[in-house]
C-alpha cells in the first residue's frame, strides 16, 4: 500500500512541469556555474558572510542592539538553512530513482521493493550530508541556537562558505586536490615528526625543573612551533637531549616546508594552462554575439585585423599550441580546443542562431574545413559558413559539406590579374573604395518600404547633389540589381541602396533619412 | 590596352587561373617554367610551356614576343625567386609592364621596389574578399560581377583625347548619368600624374587631354560614352 502511494507520488512529480521547473531553477541557482543569475546570488551570500563576521567583531567588545542579534542569529542562519535544504533537495532526483526502481521491478515481473529504492536515496543523501562543504553549511547554520555562547564562534565557519561562492577559491581547492595523494602523504609525514617529538621532548625534559616543558601539551606546542619553522622562543629545550631533539625536528621542519610549497608550485604549474583556457572559454561564453574563426594562420590575423573594424567580437578555435601562442600574443580570443569536435561547442556553450554571427573557416587545409563543416553542421543547419579553398579540385566537396560561401584565392587572383592588365586604373579605383584606404568609400544603405520620396529627393538636398552616387538599388524580392535608378522604382523594405559618397556624408545621409521618416 | 603578348612565368594554381582568364585577351600568351617537374605538369594539362632559368639571358622572351607589346605575370612558387625574376626582368627591359605575385605585404614592398608595376599581395587580397563578403555581401556582388563577370553592367577607364568634348570643361559641366546613364567613379588628372579623385568628393574638376576617367554602366552606354569622349561621335 505504501509502495503503491510512493509509486504514485514519484510519477506525479516527476510529471508536474511547475515542480520540475522550480527544481530546475534552484539548481541552476545553487549548482549551474554558467546560470547567468548565479552570480548574483552568490554575491548575496557573500553579503551575508561579511556582515555576520563583522556582527561577530563589533560583539566582542560593543553591546548590540536587539535587532542586530535577530538578524544576525535569526534572519541569516534562516537563510543559511533554507539554502542547505534547497541543496539537500536538488542533490539528486529521488522521484526518477523510484520510478527506475519500479520499472525495472515491473519488467523483471517483480514486486516493487521499496526498502531497495529508499536504501539508495538514503545513501545518496547521506553522501550529500558528508561532503565537506555540507558539513561547513551546516557549522555555519549553528549559531541559530545562540543561547549556546560556544556556537557563536561557527559563526567563522560562515567564512569558509565563501569557497562556494568565489570561483577562484574553488579552483584553488581543485588544483589542491589534484596532488591529494602527495598533500596527504606530508601531513602524515609531519603528524608521525610531531608525535615522535612532542613524547621525546617530553620525556627529555618534563623531569628538568629548569625546563619549561611541563605537560604532554607543552611538548606537543613546542613540536608544533618548532616544525613549521615558527619558533616562538617562549618555550625551549634546556637539557642536551631535548636540544638534540630540537635540532632533528628543525631540519624536518625546513624539509616540510620545502615539500609544501613544491608541491603547491607543482599543482600550479601543471595546472597553469587549463586555467587559462578555462579563463578563455568563460570570456567567449559570455560573448552576446560573435564571429567564429576556426583555424589560425596568417590569413585569419588579416581576416581579423579587416574584421575589427565592425566591432564585433571573434572567437577563435584552434588546437594547436604554438599556434595558439602566436594567436594570444596578438591579444586575439583563442579556444584551445578542436573546432571539428562536438565536445568544443558543447564546452562553449554556444547558442549557434542567436550568439554567432557567422563561422568562417580558416584551417590550413581542406579536409580540417570539411570536418570542421560538417560538425557545426550537424549542430546548425541555418548558420552561414564561409571557408576559403585551398584547392580548386575540392571546391564540391566543401559546397556539399554545407558550406554557404567558398572563398578560391587562386580564382580571384586569376580574375584579377584580368582587370590590371587591361584596366589598370578602374581596377585601382575599385580597389581603393574597397579598402577603405581614402574617405571616399562604397557603403550599404538598408531601406525601408515608403522611403521612395525621401531618398530621391534628399539626393537633391545641396549637401549631396553631385556628392552623392547612388550606384544601384538591391531589390531583396527579386535579388535583381537596378543601375543609377530613376525615382520612379518603388522601394521595399529590405532592398539595398549602394551608395559612393565622403564616409561622413554616408553617415548624415543615413541619419537624414531615417529622422525624415520618423516625422 | 596596350599589350598583345603576355608571358607568365612559373606554373601553378594561381598561374592556371591567370592563364584560364587572360588567354582570350592575348594574341600570344607564353609560359615559362623553372624546374623539369613543373614542365611535365604543364605539359600534362595540355600547356605549351618553356623552361628558363634566372640568368639574365632573355633572347628566348625577345625573340618570341615583341617586348613593347608585351604584359609579363611573374607568378613563381618562392617569393624570393619571384623578387629575382623581377628585377631581372626590369633591368634588361626598362619598360616592360610586370604584374607580380607576392604572399603577403611584406613581399609585396620588395617586388615594388624590384621594379613590378603592379604586385598582387594573396594574403591580403584574400583577407579582403572573405571581410567584404562578411561585412558588405551586397556590395561585394555587385563590384564582382561589374569587374570580373560577363555582366550587363561593366567598368571603363578611357584617356581624354585632344579633341574630345571633355578637354577644357569641367567635371560638373557634364551630366554623366542623366545624359548618357553611366556613374563617374574617379579622374585620374594627368597633370597630378597616377593620383585619382573620386567624381563623388565634390571637387570640381578641371578636365584636360591625358585625364582618365573612370565609369560604370551598360556596355552600350559605355561603349556610345568612350567614343563620344574621344570625340568620335558629337
Amino acid at each position: 500500500m505504501l509502495s503503491r502511494y510512493v509509486v504514485n507520488i514519484a510519477y506525479f512529480l516527476h510529471t508536474c512541469h511547475p515542480y520540475q521547473r522550480i527544481k530546475i531553477f534552484f539548481y541552476n541557482l545553487l549548482e549551474n556555474q554558467h546560470y547567468r543569475y548565479k552570480k548574483y546570488f552568490d554575491y548575496f551570500m557573500m553579503g551575508l558572510i561579511l556582515l555576520s563576521v563583522y556582527i561577530l567583531i563589533r560583539s566582542v567588545k560593543h553591546e548590540l542592539s536587539h535587532d542586530w542579534l535577530i538578524f544576525n542569529n535569526y534572519i541569516i542562519s534562516l537563510i543559511f538553512l533554507i539554502e542547505y535544504l534547497l541543496r539537500f533537495w536538488v542533490y539528486n532526483n529521488t522521484s526518477k530513482m523510484v520510478i527506475d526502481q519500479y520499472e525495472h521491478d515491473l519488467f523483471l515481473h517483480r514486486e516493487f521493493s521499496f526498502s531497495k529504492v529508499l536504501k539508495a536515496i538514503v545513501k545518496e543523501k547521506f553522501e550529500y550530508v558528508t561532503s565537506p562543504m555540507a558539513i561547513i553549511d551546516i557549522l555555519a547554520i549553528m549559531p541559530f541556537f545562540h543561547e549556546l555562547r560556544i556556537f557563536r564562534i561557527f559563526i567563522l565557519f560562515r567564512v569558509l562558505k565563501f569557497f562556494r561562492y568565489a570561483k577562484s577559491l574553488r579552483r584553488l581547492i581543485s588544483i589542491l586536490a589534484s596532488k591529494k595523494f602527495e598533500i596527504m602523504t606530508l601531513v602524515i609525514f609531519a603528524l608521525i615528526m610531531i608525535m615522535v617529538s612532542s613524547v621525546l621532548i617530553y620525556v627529555m625534559e618534563a623531569n628538568n625543573p629548569d625546563s619549561p616543558v611541563n605537560t604532554l601539551f607543552d611538548a606537543l606546542y613546542w613540536s608544533v612551533v618548532t616544525i613549521f619553522t615558527v619558533g616562538y622562543g617562549d618555550i625551549v629545550p634546556v637539557t642536551h637531549e631535548g636540544r638534540s631533539v630540537a635540532m632533528l625536528i628543525i631540519i624536518s621542519g625546513i624539509a616540510v616546508i620545502s615539500v609544501a610549497t613544491s608541491i603547491v608550485v607543482s599543482a600550479f604549474a601543471e595546472k597553469i594552462d587549463e586555467i587559462k583556457e578555462e579563463k578563455f572559454l568563460d570570456k567567449a561564453t559570455k560573448l552576446e554575439r560573435f564571429y567564429l574563426v576556426c583555424g589560425y594562420s596568417p590569413l585569419t590575423y588579416e581576416v581579423i585585423r579587416k574584421l575589427h573594424k565592425q566591432r564585433l567580437p571573434i572567437v577563435i578555435l584552434e588546437k594547436d599550441p604554438q599556434k595558439i601562442e602566436q594567436a594570444r600574443a596578438q591579444g586575439l580570443l583563442v579556444i584551445g580546443y578542436d573546432s571539428a569536435s562536438l565536445h568544443t561547442y558543447h564546452l562553449l556553450k554556444v547558442n549557434f542562431e542567436q550568439q554567432v554571427e557567422a563561422v568562417i573557416l580558416l584551417h590550413e587545409s581542406d579536409v580540417a574545413n570539411i570536418y570542421a563543416a560538417l560538425t557545426i553542421r550537424e549542430l546548425t543547419k541555418s548558420i552561414p559558413l564561409y571557408s576559403i579553398l585551398h584547392h580548386p579540385e575540392n571546391r564540391r566537396k566543401l559546397s556539399l559539406a554545407g558550406i554557404n560561401s567558398i572563398i578560391n584565392p587562386h580564382e580571384i587572383i586569376g580574375l584579377m590579374s584580368k582587370i590590371v592588365s587591361t584596366q589598370p586604373v578602374a581596377f585601382e579605383v575599385i580597389h581603393a573604395l574597397r579598402s577603405e584606404e581614402t574617405s571616399t568609400v562604397v557603403e550599404e544603405i538598408w531601406l525601408d518600404s515608403g522611403m521612395s520620396e525621401r531618398f530621391f529627393a534628399l539626393l537633391h538636398d545641396s549637401l549631396f547633389y553631385q556628392r552623392f552616387s547612388v550606384l544601384g538599388i538591391y531589390k531583396y524580392a527579386t535579388e535583381e540589381f537596378l543601375f543609377n535608378p530613376n525615382p520612379d522604382i518603388k522601394i521595399k523594405a529590405g532592398d539595398v541602396a549602394i551608395v559612393i559618397a565622403n564616409r561622413s556624408l554616408v553617415d548624415e545621409f543615413r541619419t537624414k533619412l531615417h529622422r525624415k521618416q520618423k516625422k | 590596352m596596350k599589350q598583345t603578348c603576355a608571358a607568365i612565368f612559373g606554373y601553378n594554381e594561381y598561374s592556371k587561373q591567370i592563364i584560364e582568364k587572360i588567354k582570350g585577351l592575348y594574341h600570344n600568351v607564353g609560359v615559362f617554367v623553372l624546374t623539369d617537374e613543373e614542365l611535365l605538369i604543364a605539359q600534362n594539362h595540355g600547356v605549351l610551356a618553356d623552361k628558363f632559368d634566372l640568368s639574365d639571358h632573355w633572347q628566348t622572351i625577345e625573340e618570341r614576343f615583341d617586348v613593347g607589346n608585351l604584359v609579363v605575370f611573374c607568378a613563381l612558387n618562392d617569393d624570393a625567386e619571384n623578387v629575382f625574376l623581377t628585377i631581372s626582368l626590369r633591368a634588361t627591359f626598362e619598360n616592360l609592364s610586370i604584374i607580380a605575385l607576392a604572399k603577403d605585404n611584406e613581399s609585396m614592398m620588395k617586388m615594388k621596389s624590384a621594379g613590378a608595376n603592379k604586385v598582387m599581395p594573396i594574403l591580403q587580397i584574400a583577407s579582403n574578399v572573405i571581410s567584404d563578403i562578411l561585412t558588405k555581401p551586397i556590395v561585394t556582388e555587385v563590384l564582382h560581377n561589374v569587374l570580373y563577370e560577363d555582366s550587363d553592367l561593366s567598368i571603363m577607364e578611357v584617356e581624354v583625347t585632344e579633341n574630345s568634348p571633355l578637354c577644357g570643361t569641367y567635371l560638373h559641366d557634364t551630366h554623366f548619368k542623366q545624359e548618357f546613364d553611366v556613374i563617374l567613379l574617379a579622374v585620374v588628372d594627368n597633370e597630378l600624374g597616377t593620383t585619382f579623385s573620386f567624381a563623388s568628393h565634390g571637387h570640381n574638376h578641371h578636365i584636360n587631354a591625358g585625364d582618365i576617367l573612370v565609369a560604370i554602366g551598360y556596355k552600350e552606354k559605355l561603349e556610345y560614352l568612350k567614343r563620344w569622349i574621344r570625340g568620335e561621335i558629337l
